[in-house]
């Protein structure tokens, strides 16, 4: 079973975590809500597979290319 | 037997050794694995029967290796899809590799000219292992290589596609980087020299998916368009791009048949597009709400997805479609966004293929790893591009457009008709930015004056105040779009080229 990490694409806070652990989830399922630029941008799954860690919560802020979860493929 | 009798024999029995390509072994090797081999690719690809190879019996200009280099391991020729004419090398990787020898780059020459002679797209299907050695060794074999002055000219004339099915180093990789479209088989490699040669050249170890895999080509590099799991579906995907494209330059796309007008009411896209500007949607929803049913073809889509990059149809007629994607990152362009737009411009200002644009972004993503990577160098790429191109260019702006922005988008003169939605939201920059940039409050330091500022700066941004100045001629209720962009595209293609572009494009580069 492979890892992969999910990365925020831009800088923002977490709004809403939509998943849990264990967690099934297709690729490009929405795993949480930042809001940046004023805006609710989501972070998508990168591939089809289930929540291993969350590694942020709500309210945390995030730069640009951390990893916020890692999904088992 | 007559003299003739036996001089057919002969060449029967030639042509029957060229079928055998690499020999028994390495062909059921393939087989074994689920991969096609490079007859095989052509029969998928070509309609039934209507192959005609071309240097048949090439073989190494080394006598001593004629008789195992069959076709000189690229097998090449002519044939149709869908009816049109097509030519195509296929690399046979059992015979030395595929390698690019003398005789088979003569080939592939020819090939190429007579393609762009006659007005047929090129076709590579590549699986090569590179320059072959010893052919190309030493000043001689090196000094041999180079007698076609134009062999990377790239004037579009017609569509060059390719597709990776396997390792492509050298001429099979400087191909691919001149093609309109290129797909990927996933394992494949597409790299300028092979995990091997770059290993013991930087002297430590090179994995094949880090130096040339799909991921890296289809999501960091953009240079290649599709990754797919077998060869079939390669093949496929380059009938579905070819199908959008006119066979040559001097003539306009095929149209299909269109649908029934009567069967779009425009409902589908209020529910798609939030009117609240914080609210994100998926553009592609947009874009397949408002073209043809399943006419929507996607370049690039794992690439630079701020923006969307759509070959489609509207009423049968091939329009190619740039939106911002307010799903990623909000739809602020970035370097790689601008990479993928300004490439899709002069791929549709080159095949007389009409833009339409859909603006609703931030504007530019700023910062430091864009500056990092020439953000302002691809800004002015891409409408340098836009301004150049004499396709039929139409916009829209669906909702935000701030700034540089909306001029790169095809806001006022950029673009031949522009319509504004009635959420658009048009300005120097984002009014929540602009308050803190023109008086230094923010929402944290001064709620109360930060929305009094708010409010004063986002006076006269929305649709009709751009529709008063004329700098937009309409203003749309979003279900109006489809029937206005006929409606325009009809308009604006009866100029006295009649659709056909002036072609200032043709010989920009693949890649930025």
């Amino acid at each position: 079973m492979a890892e992969e990490k999910v990365c925020s694409e831009i800088t923002g806070t977490v709004w809403k975590i939509e998943v849990g652990l264990g967690d099934k989830v297709e690729e490009d399922d929405v795993i949480m809500i930042l809001e940046s630029m004023k805006m609710e941008i989501p972070v998508l799954a990168p591939c089809a597979g289930t929540i291993k860690e969350l590694l942020v919560d709500e309210g945390s802020a995030i730069a640009e290319d951390q990893t916020i979860a890692i999904v088992n493929t | 037997m007559s003299r003739h009798d036996e001089l057919a024999e002969e060449l029967k029995a030639r042509r029957a050794r060229v079928m055998e390509m690499g020999g028994e072994e390495k062909l059921a090797a393939r087989k074994a694995a689920g991969l096609l081999d490079a007859r095989e690719r052509i029969d998928y690809i070509m309609d039934a029967d209507s192959f005609a190879e071309t240097g048949m019996l090439a073989t190494s200009h080394i006598p001593a290796m004629r008789q195992k280099s069959p076709a000189d391991g690229k097998v090449c020729g002519y044939g149709r899809i869908e009816g049109r004419p097509a030519a195509i090398v296929s690399c046979d990787i059992t015979t030395l590799g595929a390698s690019s020898s003398l005789t088979n780059v003569r080939k592939m020459g020819h090939l190429r000219r007579t393609a762009i002679r006659n007005g047929m797209p090129m076709i590579f299907l590549n699986e090569t292992s590179g320059a072959r050695i010893p052919d190309t060794m030493g000043a001689q074999g090196t000094g041999a290589l180079g007698q076609d002055p134009e062999q990377f000219v790239r004037n579009r004339e017609i569509p060059y596609v390719a597709a990776c099915l396997g390792p492509s180093y050298g001429t099979g990789t400087w191909f691919t980087m001149l093609s309109d479209f290129v797909v990927m088989r996933k394992g494949a490699c597409l790299a300028v020299s092979s995990p091997r040669v770059t290993s013991l050249a930087i002297g430590e170890a090179v994995e094949l998916e880090e130096l040339g895999g799909w991921k890296l080509h289809t999501q960091k590099t953009g240079l290649v368009d599709y990754a797919v799991d077998s060869d079939e579906e390669a093949l496929d995907l380059i009938k579905r791009f070819l199908s959008y494209l006119p066979s040559h330059a001097g003539e306009l796309p095929p149209e299909t048949e269109a649908p029934d007008e009567s069967a779009y009411d425009g409902a589908p896209i209020t529910d798609i597009v939030p009117a609240e500007r914080q609210k994100v949607y998926d553009v592609r929803k947009l874009i397949a709400a408002i073209a043809d049913p399943d006419s929507v073809f996607e370049l690039k889509p794992r690439f630079g997805r701020v923006a969307t990059t759509a070959l489609t149809r509207m009423g049968g007629k091939v329009v190619g479609v740039v939106a911002t994607n307010p799903m990623f990152k909000g739809g602020a362009l970035d370097p790689d966004g601008c990479d993928k737009i300004t490439s899709f411009l002069v791929l549709c200002d080159s095949f007389n293929i009409p833009i339409v644009m859909l603006t609703d972004t931030p504007g530019f993503l700023i910062g430091i790893e864009g500056e990092r990577r020439k953000a302002p160098g691809k800004i002015m790429n891409f409408i340098s591009a836009l301004q150049m191109c004499s396709v039929p260019k139409l916009s829209i702006v669906t909702r935000k457009s701030y700034g540089q922005a909306y001029l790169n988008m095809g806001g006022s003169r950029n673009s031949d008709e522009m319509a504004a939605w009635t959420t658009g939201d048009v300005g120097f920059m984002d009014p929540n930015i602009g308050v803190n940039v023109l008086y230094g409050v923010t929402a944290e330091s001064d709620p109360q004056k930060f929305e009094e500022l708010k409010a004063e700066i986002s006076r006269e941004t929305s649709a009709y105040d751009l529709a008063e100045i004329f700098s937009a001629q309409s203003v749309l209720d979003p279900r109006e779009t489809r029937q206005w962009l006929m409606s325009m595209l009809d308009v604006h293609s009866r100029g006295r080229e009649r659709g056909l572009s002036r072609r200032a494009l043709a010989s920009w580069p693949t890649t930025f």
